[in-house]
């Protein structure tokens, strides 16, 4: 709010530097890349391709499918097993977090087991996907899922657990009950770690989703990415990573919006 | 016979840290009758708080009972409003869903909640900032959100910490006479916590000083009872403050007080 003191314009000049400054560091690092690959060809094309070996590639594979499906295939594929197993962890963490802080019976029988799990890397668990679930979607959802799983429950469960007191006392005072402590206290109050374990969760999700797909699939991002290496083309490989990162981005940007909107109450200093 | 309002009979607590137990109030006996304003004033870490929580029900006593009305008390209830020193409000909610609060846990239907929010807004000097979120008021306006908040509320007892502890002197002494107003016009029973003498000298008609920890109460003073300040409620802060009966009264209580601190070194 005490942004809008410094006028509109002043808002607008500020931001449009700061995306003149992004769009030059990003041009700049292409440039650079092709600098040493195509100009000064300091690096072999067989281990680094020029920037518009790997733009024709993006541009090539849109219409021409790599093994089963064109580039928004295995975009759409992958995109559609992040969602999946982004949303049924979600769907078990949230309310788990939020139980475990809330009742401490629930929290000593819960914690030992988790503390046990947490530490495994997810793609610890691929061998056993694949036997459980197969190949096939399962596989990777549970993957993901796991990597999703564990920092939204750990966030949600220290944003449930750390409220602060005094709030708890207020709601008493004025007459709350528990379940309304709960619904109109603590839940609000651990919007903001919720939402930041889910951003955590999501991006550990993605490298969950890439081992995936890199051990055991015939479609998606890491499929390509793999395949790039298998038949000695990098450009097919950076094409994935390229794509990866773009999503990833696209991702956090989207969780970021979302914060903004549910954690307005926060002081703009605390926002970041 | 009158029953007494709040009524602690021989009131210990203890707080349990690192396998020891810290005595915070020790054996305190104190009644408090309808409609009276108690402010109590002693050295910081005294067990001010930690009394006030009993009476609240948010910290139960390891020896005695608290009662009100004759009921004892076991727990926190809507009956005992407390204004807290840190503000206590619920930074996602605005001035007036703050406000609010404690009106739908009564049962009171929306269209009243609404009249009765507008009008403790309007007691505290806060119209035109329903909509705000905590974050955006300054320390003042936060701490007249929270005291709107218990009013509204209509809690029999209104507990307040040290409310205007962390406020600036000149907001301080506007709260101060706020509040004495609002004490006139809506006559409830008050607790308030200080460790300002000043400030306990002006709004208390009986004023406890406590020793240092554990707290015990040390004496207790009829400001209004014994009329040692007349007409005092009439006047403003710096009229009181200015007035002779006021500084005699201060002198006598920050003796007591300072006594505590050097005697138990504390400082
Ligand atoms: N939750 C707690 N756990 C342990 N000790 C506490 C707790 N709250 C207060 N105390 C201790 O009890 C004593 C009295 O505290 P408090 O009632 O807050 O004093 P005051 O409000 O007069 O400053 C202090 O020594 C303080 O350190
Ligand atoms: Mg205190």
């Amino acid at each position: 709010m005490s942004m809008k003191a410094f006028g509109p314009q002043f808002l607008e000049r500020i931001y449009r530097e700061k995306v003149v400054l992004s769009l030059s560091s990003v041009l700049g690092f292409i440039f650079c890349w092709y600098l040493i690959t195509d100009v000064l060809g300091l690096i072999p094309a067989l281990f680094l391709p020029s920037p518009e070996k790997v733009f024709f590639t993006i541009y090539e594979k849109i219409f021409i499918p790599v093994g089963q499906s064109t580039l928004f295939g295995h975009v759409g594929v992958s995109l559609l097993r992040i969602l999946v197993g982004t949303t049924i962890a979600l769907c078990l963490a949230i309310p788990l977090g939020i139980l475990m802080g809330w009742y401490e019976d629930l929290d000593s029988v819960m914690t030992p087991i988790i503390e046990v799990l947490r530490p495994i890397p997810p793609i610890a668990w691929i061998p056993l996907a694949i036997l459980w679930f197969g190949i096939g979607l399962g596989s990777k959802v549970f993957i993901i899922g796991i990597g999703v799983f564990f920092p939204t429950l750990i966030n949600t469960y220290m944003g449930v657990k750390f409220v602060d007191p005094i709030l708890i006392k207020a709601a008493q005072t004025l007459g709350a009950k528990d379940k309304d402590v709960l619904r109109e206290v603590i839940l609000p109050a651990s919007v903001p770690l919720i939402v930041a374990g889910i951003r955590i969760g999501i991006g550990l999700g993605m490298m969950c989703l890439v081992a995936a797909e890199m051990v055991a699939a015939s479609s998606g991002l890491g499929f390509l990415i793999m395949l790039g290496g298998d038949n000695l083309k990098p450009e097919l490989s950076i094409t994935g990573m390229i794509l990866i990162g773009i999503m990833g981005l696209l991702a956090d940007t989207l969780i970021l919006a979302v914060e903004k909107k549910v954690v307005y109450w926060k002081k703009e200093s605390q926002n970041g | 016979m009158q029953q007494d309002k709040i009524f602690a009979d021989h009131v210990s607590v203890a707080y349990e840290k690192d396998d020891e137990s810290l005595l915070a109030v020790d054996d305190v006996t104190l009644s408090i009758q309808e409609g009276e304003f108690v402010v109590i004033v002693g050295p910081s870490g005294c067990g001010k708080t930690t009394f006030m929580n009993t009476l609240a029900g948010l910290v139960k006593p390891i020896r005695g009972k608290v009662f009100m009305d004759g009921k004892q008390i076991t727990g926190p209830s809507a009956e005992r409003g407390v204004v807290f020193q840190q503000f206590a409000l619920f930074p996602w909610k605005t001035v007036f869903e703050n406000v609010e609060f404690g009106l739908k846990y009564r049962g009171i239907p929306k269209d009243e909640r609404r009249e009765i929010v507008r009008k403790y807004i309007r007691m505290v000097k806060l119209e035109g900032f329903e909509n705000s979120f905590p974050h955006e008021l300054s320390g003042g306006m936060k701490q007249r959100v929270a005291i709107a908040r218990v009013y509204a509320n209509m809690p029999q007892i209104l507990l307040m910490d040290e409310p205007f502890g962390a406020l600036d002197a000149q907001t301080r002494t506007i709260m101060q006479e706020d509040l004495s107003e609002m004490f006139m016009m809506e006559k409830r029973t008050v607790v308030f916590i200080t460790h300002s003498v000043d400030e306990a000298i002006y709004l208390g008609d009986r004023v406890i000083i406590m020793t240092a920890r554990p707290g015990k109460f040390k004496k207790i003073i009829n400001v209004t009872a014994d009329c040692l300040i007349p007409n005092r409620r009439n006047l403003g802060y710096d009229d009181v403050v200015n007035l002779k009966a006021f500084r005699d009264l201060k002198r006598e209580l920050w003796g007591l007080i300072k006594a505590e601190i050097v005697e138990k070194r504390i400082l």
